[in-house]
């Protein structure tokens, strides 16, 4: 696989205030690379880099293997984008608008609009104007408008800001569409885990401005430990009973009673036993393994995120 | 530069901004309609002759709604990308900034001529409903090619504005920054310093009004300046501001 988008050194500074810090990324050819981060992580502004909208203060930006900033017109040809909210001519109707980026885009290809409509099933109102459209409607001519001319990489930021459940299910069946039919290469950014967690292949976390992981799945999951979980009437009774009774010392102790026990998998009967002899009570014993979202918080040192 | 010109025609499909427009260009043939109307029921034995009302509809469009309207028009045409949240779409297309900045400007000069000739036709039919006198071809051309002059000289000083309009990104200020120029041209209609204000210098050249303390040539420069200086700032501008 090749690297579609790599940047170096990517830092972008407002004053003193590192909006981006020495950024790093990677993503290579026919991924879905799920760009993670609480707001004000960077991420727009990482994204508005790699569009040409925000002028780095420091470092390079390739994708295809050109410098971006010497080559940006052949670049963004083969590029389709969302930045956040898609703004539209409200005035005019979604083939209208499309029709705008068609000329400008020199798409040529007769029914090019209505088969971007189609795909994101927008083909049966031509007559209502943009203005009158849902935000659900709007981010899917977004991803209409992006596709419209075949990109080879398409980059969404938040593409599923502010939509409801439905609109978020079918804005990611469509991603997921995309990447399969079209082989398109997709930069997804999201503050909400689920939602990076239903689609990429590969995550980079953005904190503070700093790229602090980049990780496909496959391999998070390889990472990812499996616990024991009991929900206890006494944790800290029954953390000293762990230590003494079956010498375990990795665990952690959470919120509301429950420890978390790495070690011992398949002995929660005796564990369980134990804890009740020296009256614990346990409510609830799962064998569960870390998800994103614990993985998420460790890396960021604690906080919480969509 | 033909697409994009096409385009920024297609974004005014249905747009109630030139509807508006058009009503504020019939404002000064209205406002010169209502003055003569009134002289003619004091006076009814004096005629009212087709080109005095040209001359007054050109006076009134160029030194005071002319400069607004316009400048509300050049807002609209530049400020709608930030309000309407396009810019980003735009400049993502692999479309210079200065093209965009350019086809922008194209529009614009069509509007604004557009607008000089709704003005103008308007005088004229209300000049024939109200029986005015002295119409010939020959007052017809004047008045026209001093109408297009004037309209044109004015569309070279939206550069200004349109720095105005980007340093903001907001409607207020260039409407302040229009108001305050038409109260420059208020200010000096009686002064001979009006042929060095680039805004009533428009008025002297279209009218051939010149004023014996100033060369024509004072008059022609601070226009050319004036506009020269507000396409640089745009454009440095805009190639280096980041869009959010």
């Amino acid at each position: 696989m090749s690297a579609i988008i790599k940047t170096t050194h990517l830092t972008k500074a407002y004053g003193t205030q590192k909006a981006v810090d020495n950024l790093h990324m990677t993503v290579e050819q026919g991924q879905i690379y799920g760009f993670l981060g609480q707001n004000g992580a960077g991420k727009t502004t990482t994204i508005r880099m790699l569009l040409g909208l925000i002028k780095p203060t420091q470092g390079q930006i390739e994708i295809f293997g050109e410098n971006l900033l010497t080559k940006q017109k052949e670049i963004l040809r083969r590029v389709g984008s969302i930045v956040e909210f898609s703004g539209f001519y409200e005035n005019l109707t979604a083939r209208e608008n499309l029709l705008i980026n068609a000329k400008l885009m020199g798409v040529h290809k007769k029914n090019a609009i209505e088969e971007a409509l189609e795909i994101v099933g927008l083909q049966n109102e031509p007559a209502k104007l943009v203005g009158k459209y849902s935000l659900g409607m709007k981010q899917r001519l977004g991803i209409a408008r992006a596709i419209l001319h075949h990109p080879e990489l398409l980059i969404l930021d938040e593409p599923t800001n502010g939509l409801d459940p439905i609109g978020i299910k079918e804005i990611r069946k469509l991603i997921t569409t995309l990447a399969e039919e079209r082989k398109i290469t997709i930069l997804i950014s999201s503050h909400i885990l689920s939602e990076v967690e239903q689609l990429a292949d590969q995550i980079g976390i953005i904190h503070q401005g700093k790229l602090l992981e980049e990780i496909s799945f496959a391999e998070l999951r390889t990472r990812n430990r499996k616990f024991l979980e009991f929900q206890v009437s006494n944790d800290n009774k029954a953390a000293m009973l762990l230590e003494q009774r079956f010498d375990i010392f990795d665990y952690e102790v959470h919120d509301d009673g429950k420890i978390r026990v790495y070690s011992h998998i398949g002995q929660q009967g005796k564990i369980n036993k134990m804890l009740v002899e020296h009256d614990i009570e346990v409510s609830r014993i799962a064998l569960s393994e870390d998800r994103l979202e614990d993985y998420f918080i460790k890396l960021i040192g604690g906080g919480t995120i969509g | 530069m033909v697409n994009l010109v096409y385009t920024e025609l297609l974004k005014l499909k249905r747009a109630k901004m030139f509807m508006v427009s058009l009503i504020g260009a019939a404002a000064a043939p209205l406002m010169v309609f209502i003055g003569y109307l009134d002289y003619k029921a004091k006076k009814p034995d004096m005629p009212v002759l087709f080109s005095e009302a040209f001359s007054q509809t050109n006076l009134y469009v160029l030194l005071l709604i002319g400069t607004l309207l316009y400048g509300v028009i050049t807002a609209y045409l530049f400020n709608r990308e930030y309000v309407e949240d396009t810019l980003k779409n735009l400049l993502t297309i692999p479309v210079s900034k200065i093209s965009f900045i350019a086809s922008k400007l194209v529009l614009l000069f069509i509007w604004i001529l557009v607008l000089t000739l709704v003005a103008w036709g308007l005088t004229f039919i209300l000049g024939w409903i109200g029986q005015y006198e002295g119409l010939s071809a020959g007052v017809l051309l004047q008045s026209l090619k001093q109408f297009l002059i004037g309209g044109s000289l004015l569309f070279l000083l939206s550069t200004p504005t349109i720095f105005v309009t980007f340093l903001f990104k907001n409607y207020v200020p260039t409407i302040i920054f229009t108001a305050v120029i038409t109260m420059g041209n208020v200010a000096l209609a009686n002064r001979e310093y009006k042929a060095l204000y680039p805004w009533s210098a428009v008025h002297l050249i279209a009218d051939n009004g010149f004023v014996p303390e100033y060369p024509p040539l004072y008059s022609y420069a601070a226009i050319i300046a004036t506009a020269i200086i507000g396409l640089i700032a745009t454009i440095v501008y805009f190639k280096k501001a980041d869009i959010h």
